[in-house]
């Protein structure tokens, strides 16, 4: 019987993603009802998201249930109390224009994230990431774009929610040389210049190092490109779109470049465990975190019909890449106060507890960040950096 | 619009940011301290407080932390407010002639540059006489003087930069490599610089000094007088300048027929001659006429505004025309300082500086024309030429009186040497023009313009003192 991590709530995180969750509380199977994985909250405030639909979690040790008013994990013989992340509110509502407001963002503990055009290109040339879930555009979905009043009434009803955190602001694949923060730069400006919020974007490397520049200039707080997969063979493999238009390189270039111009800690990368070898991901931490990049260890979900996954594939198994992640990112002295507190993800800081047991909730500095005048305090300082670094140049673009 | 962001660190960042803030706050205090200090044996309250706005206009005209025009304002603010002069007195003082010569000045220059006159002088002169790569180089320094005669200097280096530009790329001229480019571009701006000496037209400085000496003492300088006693000035300097320039750079091309080709094209892209250009070459003949023979008797302001509205009147050009070339900045500036030296002049600060600094280490007349224009020529290598004037002439008229010189003679120490701005491209805008062609570089004109400043200085002292002698002048009253 494969052991389980209770006892621990950052290798309890890991080990949730990977291994997902039995609902048999008719309460909860409510709950989570038309969603693939529910935000719970573990002990020293580690979020999560947890597959619960998906094939694979019916052989999951976890179950959750209702215990003296509270919900509590159970594994194969203790158990930690937890809480269910409740629905934001906002979700019910509508824009003006009647569109869901659920439907143009979903908030995933300390990151909101919004998605104007929900199309990815790749999917209509058929070189579409072999992981894909697909939730962006395949062929025949609906070419909707949310216009930039949609999404600043959306972000104006998140907050009012009293939702903080970063703003994501993501694009599918985009076969413009700037990577799509041109699509992105009126959304970017209407929501900077109406909301004290911080604002992460996450599109494509662009083609040149200038919109690079164009999208710190423009208010990015922070900016992802995700290479997702380390390994050279299996990137071309499993993301044949991205390796033909855009290739490793240069998404290695754009991100030592972005962690240039971007401040410490608020440039970051996807590597995606699970579909490489674990040598390979360590690997690509490595690599990030010398340039000054965050990884960022998403856990792979096999979706319907796709069996992508390397195999044997067990906390065992990835809790050292998880370690090293920590160790590594501490080390290089890049700032952990950016990413955090995502719930689908696992970010480095959340690994503290894994290679230190007795570590609680980190580090002052990032408690001050989650507090109210902290978030406030951060995009003052992120602003002001802004101001003092960025000066226009006349040459013609 | 692109964006460059400069990843130093925030530290830096700030603290770069600060310095202003840091060297406006230590400004003031030096304001107050200075303000509210006990006076020294001699000196007036008034002179004191006046001697404090000088110091504060000095350290921001030669920091530049705010532009030349909005120091003089300051100071246009702080005169009467501190009770250094009346209200009245102080704006009367901004009417001064000078000022409105200086407007005058600008308005005619601008109908020249408008009208194409000037334009159409400068290609066929260069057409005409530029045959070979050393009739061309001449053609273009000895216009680019000549020029700067009857305009500002810093008009003619613009109006003769495309030109200029045009004739390098024409010929095939390699920017920072070729000589001959080094040459052309050297003989623009020091054919300004030299040319802009030679009457009170080439830059406003010498009507400005004007100003600050009739404020202060009643006395004035002619048209004629003063190009009488600048004139050889200009011719050695023309020589010295030629001579040094194919020295250092001497010239790899032997045929500029190419160039000729650029200057047939632009010829020919010109429209006949016009009414308008005879007729505003024809008001400007007059004017320096008047200027001339006219000038004390009329006033130089008079004559030139009076042909401002000679040229209104016969529609020769729209207000929207020469606006452009008015620089109300320059003309503030001017005002501003000139009413600073008077504030310095009657609150008897400036004679108690010299009495208490300058007067031990310069006594001889020569010594002290040699001194002040030293460090004239040095200034105005690092800042503006107006400011030079306004911060050293109000203490040179305090000198004059002191040690029994002609204040007069004085003026001409600082008003000349404040032109001669070789070296540096901040030093005025002609050279900065010559070195954005990236023909030339910052090096090239340093090393040039050190023995061109040292050459002027060397020989306007010996014409001062054997030359102005023979014309009826001299150091002493
Ligand atoms: S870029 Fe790849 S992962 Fe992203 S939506 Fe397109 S196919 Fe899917």
């Amino acid at each position: 019987m494969a052991k389980d991590y209770i006892d621990n709530p950052a290798a309890l995180k890991i080990d949730l993603m990977l291994r997902g969750l039995r609902i048999d509380d008719p309460l909860v199977k409510a709950w989570a009802c038309g969603v693939d994985g529910i935000d719970i909250m573990l002990p020293h405030n580690t979020l999560v998201n947890i597959p619960c639909r998906e094939e694979f979690t019916k052989g999951s040790p976890y179950t959750i249930r209702k215990k003296d008013g509270g919900y509590v994990i159970g594994g194969h013989s203790s158990e930690v109390a937890v809480s269910l992340v409740p629905k934001p509110k906002f979700y019910e509502r509508k824009t003006s224009t009647g569109i869901p407001f659920a439907k143009i963002a979903s908030v995933h503990g300390g990151v909101t994230s919004i998605t104007p055009s929900p199309r990815c290109d790749f999917f209509n040339a058929n070189v579409e990431c072999k992981y894909c879930a697909g939730n962006l555009d395949v062929k025949g979905m609906d070419k909707t774009v949310y216009s930039v009043d949609d999404v600043v009434e959306t972000v104006a009803a998140v907050l009012a929610d009293g939702i903080r955190g970063i703003i994501y602001l993501s694009t599918g694949f985009s076969d413009e040389p700037d990577g799509g923060i041109v699509f992105l730069k009126p959304y970017l400006q209407a929501i900077k210049n109406k909301f004290h919020c911080l604002v992460a974007v996450e599109t494509l490397p662009p083609k040149e190092n200038r919109w690079i520049d164009e999208t710190y200039a423009l208010g990015a707080d922070s900016v992802l490109y995700n290479l997702e997969i380390y390994d050279k063979e299996l990137f071309e493999l499993i993301c044949p779109g991205r390796a033909a238009s855009i290739g490793r390189k240069r998404y290695m270039s754009a991100l030592e470049y972005a962690a240039r111009i971007f401040p410490s800690g608020t440039v970051a990368s996807h590597l995606i465990v699970g579909l490489e070898p674990p040598g390979s991901t360590i690997m690509g931490v490595d690599c990030l975190v010398n340039m000054g990049v965050v990884p960022i260890l998403p856990i792979y979900r096999p979706g319907h019909g796709k069996a992508l996954r390397i195999d044997p594939l067990t906390a065992e198994i990835i809790l050292p890449v998880y370690k090293h992640l920590y160790k590594a990112v501490k080390k290089s002295n890049i700032s952990l106060n950016w990413v955090k507190d995502l719930s689908m993800v696992t970010t480095p800081a959340e690994m503290r507890a894994i290679v230190d047991k007795t570590a609680s909730n980190g580090s002052l500095i990032e408690g001050f960040y989650k507090s109210k005048i902290g978030r406030k305090a951060a995009w003052g300082l992120s602003s002001l950096m802004r101001k003092l670094r960025v000066k226009k140049s006349e040459e013609d673009e | 619009m692109g964006f460059e962001i400069d990843t130093r660190p925030l530290w830096l960042l700030l603290l770069l940011r600060a310095r202003r803030l840091m060297f406006f706050m230590a400004l003031a205090a030096v304001f107050f301290y200075l303000l509210f200090m006990s006076a020294p044996a001699g000196l007036s309250v008034e002179g004191q407080r006046a001697i404090a706005i000088f110091i504060v206009c000095l350290v921001l005209w030669m920091s530049n932390m705010v532009p030349l025009a909005i120091t003089s304002l300051f100071a246009i603010v702080l005169v009467p407010l501190l009770g250094v002069l009346s209200k009245k007195d102080t704006y009367a003082i901004f009417g001064n002639e000078a000022v409105f010569f200086i407007l005058g000045a600008f308005m005619l220059a601008g109908a020249i540059m408008h009208s194409g006159l000037s334009n159409r002088i400068a290609l066929n002169i260069m057409d005409r006489f530029g045959k070979s790569p050393r009739t061309l180089l001449l053609s273009i320094f000895l216009l680019a003087a000549s020029l700067s005669f009857v305009m500002s200097e810093h008009a003619v280096a613009a109006m003769l930069f495309p030109i200029v530009f045009d004739i390098s790329k024409g010929l095939g001229l390699k920017p920072g490599k070729s000589n001959y480019a080094k040459l052309l571009f050297f003989a623009l701006a020091w054919g300004c610089v030299i040319g802009g000496i030679g009457t009170f037209l080439g830059g406003a400085r010498v009507p400005l000094a004007i100003g600050i000496l009739k404020e202060s003492t009643g006395l004035s300088i002619d048209f004629l007088d003063y190009a009488i006693a600048v004139f050889p000035l200009v011719i050695v300097m023309l020589i010295v300048g030629y001579l040094l320039m194919s020295r250092f750079f001497p010239s790899e091309v032997t045929d500029v027929s190419s160039a000729h080709a650029v200057l047939g094209k632009r010829l020919k892209g010109l429209s006949k001659i016009s009414y308008n250009e005879y007729a505003v070459g024809g008001v400007l003949v007059l004017t320096i006429f008047a200027w001339v023979f006219f000038g004390k008797l009329l006033g130089l302001a008079t004559i030139a505004l009076s042909s401002v509205v000679c040229l209104f009147v016969f529609q020769l050009v729209r207000w929207k025309d020469i606006e452009e070339y008015v620089n109300w900045g320059i003309i503030l500036m001017y005002g501003g300082a000139i009413i600073l030296g008077s504030a310095l002049d009657k609150s008897g600060a400036a004679q108690w500086l010299v009495d208490s600094i300058l007067v031990n280490w310069a006594d001889r007349p020569w010594m002290v024309f040699a001194t002040f224009s030293l460090l004239s020529i040095a200034l105005t290598e690092a800042m503006s030429n107006a400011a030079v004037i306004a911060i050293l002439l109000p203490v040179s008229i305090g000198m004059a009186d002191r040690v029994g010189m002609s204040p007069v003679a004085l003026t001409y120490s600082i008003a000349v040497p404040a032109g001669l701005a070789f070296m540096f491209p901040m030093s005025t805008p002609a050279n900065a023009i010559a070195v954005s062609s990236n023909y030339i570089t910052i090096k090239d004109m340093t090393k040039g313009g050190i023995i061109m400043c040292l050459t002027a200085w060397v020989v306007f002292n010996l014409l001062a003192a054997y030359y102005w002698p023979l014309i009826g002048m001299g150091y002493m009253k």
